[in-house]
């Protein structure tokens, strides 16, 4: 499978010199006049743009650390945010020409309060203070999450996708970029997490208190919940969710315990619940 | 002179090179001295994302043409590092990314603090720091397209020159960027013309001093800005920076080349 302490092979040279870039000539509107976007993927749609679109927050985030460093890590980066700037805008282009866009309830609302999200409401300074402490254990914990992201993703991508099969036509070739996101970041957790304790105790301690996906501790609790209901809340859903559970214990050094907290932080609660928890 | 961002992103693609005879470097090579500033931009290049973290500290990226640029503009500079790499790797230098990575942790806690400095720094004057951050990456990038031009003059190499003008080609729009957000942005503040005038009198050095070692920097301006032809393009640089709204007068790169003893070749 994956190396374990030895070279990667994942080829970031290659990833840099065959970058996606826009979608745009690809996208058939006209086909999305005739099939048009319901209500809900239509909100799903805008809350996966507005995921993508959080992309540099999120290199902000990353490089205050010292994951900075790590020049093979930087240099995926850069590709990764000009794939996801390119994914956002073509959501962005299918938004613009679904008329179910403009009717959707406003993303702003009262934030949900968890406790165990304290941590993610860390400015800049502070991530670096903390992270200066955990040294470069954290580009594990880091690659970790940004793998767990990129599942919790693509099983919101496929839901997308089945929207219609225009929609299909249109999110197929964006889970394809993502999957060359997906095999480096396994690579590199897989790699890092082997062989370090440290590496594993820090991603555990992450994995157990992000809010999923990556951003969501930003966004309203409504919006939150509505993304936990339209992924994960159906038969499907829930088996897409232990799915990930699955792959999360298979990491090195992770374990259930901490698999099945992200699985139940997934799925919906049956009456709409975990506001004001804190 | 607005800058189109829409077109700037839409066009926007890493440096070719594919159409250049690389073999030519086997029966040219160029001399050491060239080879040890190519390694330098080289490694500058790919530093960029360092200073990417820096811009993105402040509350520039928040706005959305802003955060675009920043997107493709980070890659295509890590596109010269790539093109520089291929050309150094004909001369038997590989340039490694884990390498790259030593003299980033070389660095260590100064850099660090660095972060924590700057993001204090620009809460303290919010939004009128990210006039400074456009202020200094147009010095910046002002600096970087002289310098690849001047190169691509005194090595008239068939293979080298055509590349350095490809990506002085593609700085000259970096240029366009951040020239164009300093000057509406510094024209509509008092307080972030004191700033970044301040800011580049006191801290600004050539691009990648205080990353690369001292003696390489020194290698670097005296062999692309020695002597008159250099000191010329030189007050060229600050003549366009003290354009800039408030910075009148500013010499902060002919300075910078004083204070390292890079003659300047005046007659007297």
């Amino acid at each position: 499978m994956y190396p374990q302490d030895g070279p990667a092979s994942f080829d970031i040279r290659e990833f840099a010199r065959t970058a996606q870039g826009s979608h745009r000539s690809a996208i058939d509107l006209a086909r999305l006049v005739e099939e048009p976007l319901d209500s809900d993927s239509a909100r799903l749609l805008r809350a996966l743009r507005d995921g993508e679109r959080a992309t540099l927050h999120r290199m902000r985030d990353l490089l205050v650390t010292a994951t900075h460093k790590d020049a093979r890590v930087t240099a995926f980066l850069t590709t990764w945010m000009f794939e996801r700037y390119w994914i956002a805008d073509a959501l962005d282009t299918v938004l613009d020409a679904s008329p179910a866009a403009r009717h959707l309830p406003a993303t702003v609302g009262p934030a949900r309060r968890v406790r165990a999200e304290r941590r993610e409401r860390r400015g800049p300074i502070r991530r670096s203070v903390v992270a200066g402490i955990t040294g470069t254990r954290i580009v594990a914990e880091h690659m970790t999450t940004g793998l767990v992201d990129e599942w919790i993703g693509q099983a919101a991508y496929r839901r997308l996708a089945g929207a219609s099969p225009a929609m299909e036509s249109i999110v197929d070739p964006l889970i394809e970029v993502k999957k060359r996101h997906i095999r480096f970041l396994a690579e590199e957790a897989e790699r890092l997490l082997t062989h370090s304790a440290g590496a594993q105790r820090v991603t555990r301690r992450a994995l157990r208190r992000t809010a999923w996906p990556l951003g969501a501790v930003d966004r309203s609790h409504h919006e939150r919940a509505f993304f936990e209901r339209q992924v994960f809340g159906d038969g499907d859903g829930r088996a897409q969710a232990r799915r990930i559970r699955d792959r999360i214990a298979a990491l090195p050094g992770i374990g259930a315990g901490v698999a099945a907290t992200v699985e139940s932080r997934l799925l919906p609660e049956p009456h709409g619940g975990k506001s004001g928890a804190d | 002179m607005a800058f189109d961002i829409d077109k700037y992103t839409k066009n926007s693609t890493g440096v070719q090179w594919a159409d250049l005879d690389f073999d030519a470097f086997e029966r040219d090579p160029l001399p050491e001295s060239t080879l040890r500033t190519l390694r330098y931009m080289c490694d500058i290049e790919y530093h960029t994302v360092c200073y990417l973290r820096d811009l993105l500290t402040t509350p520039s990226h928040d706005e959305p043409a802003v955060g675009a640029f920043m997107t493709m503009w980070n890659r295509e500079e890590f596109w010269h590092g790539e093109a520089l790499a291929a050309v150094l790797e004909r001369h038997g230098v590989r340039v490694d990314f884990d390498e790259l990575k030593a003299t980033r942790l070389k660095l260590g806690w100064k850099d660090r603090l660095g972060t924590v400095k700057q993001t204090v720094t620009s809460r303290l004057v919010g939004h009128d720091f990210v006039a400074v951050h456009m202020a200094w990456g147009a010095a910046n990038e002002w600096s970087a397209t002289a310098a690849y031009q001047r190169l691509a003059a005194l090595e008239r190499h068939p293979v080298l020159a055509p590349l350095l003008r490809r990506i002085a080609q593609q700085e000259t729009k970096h240029v366009a960027f951040y020239a164009s957000q300093a000057r509406e942005r510094l024209a509509a503040s008092r307080k972030a013309r004191i700033v970044a005038r301040l800011a580049l009198e006191k801290a600004w050095g050539p691009v990648g001093s205080g990353v690369m070692p001292e003696s390489e920097v020194t290698h670097v301006m005296k062999h692309l800005f020695a002597g008159a032809d250099g000191r010329k393009l030189v007050r060229d640089i600050d003549a366009h920076i003290a354009k800039l709204p408030g910075m009148e007068g500013l010499r902060i790169v002919e300075t910078s080349m004083d204070r390292r003893g890079i003659p300047a070749g005046d007659t007297v």
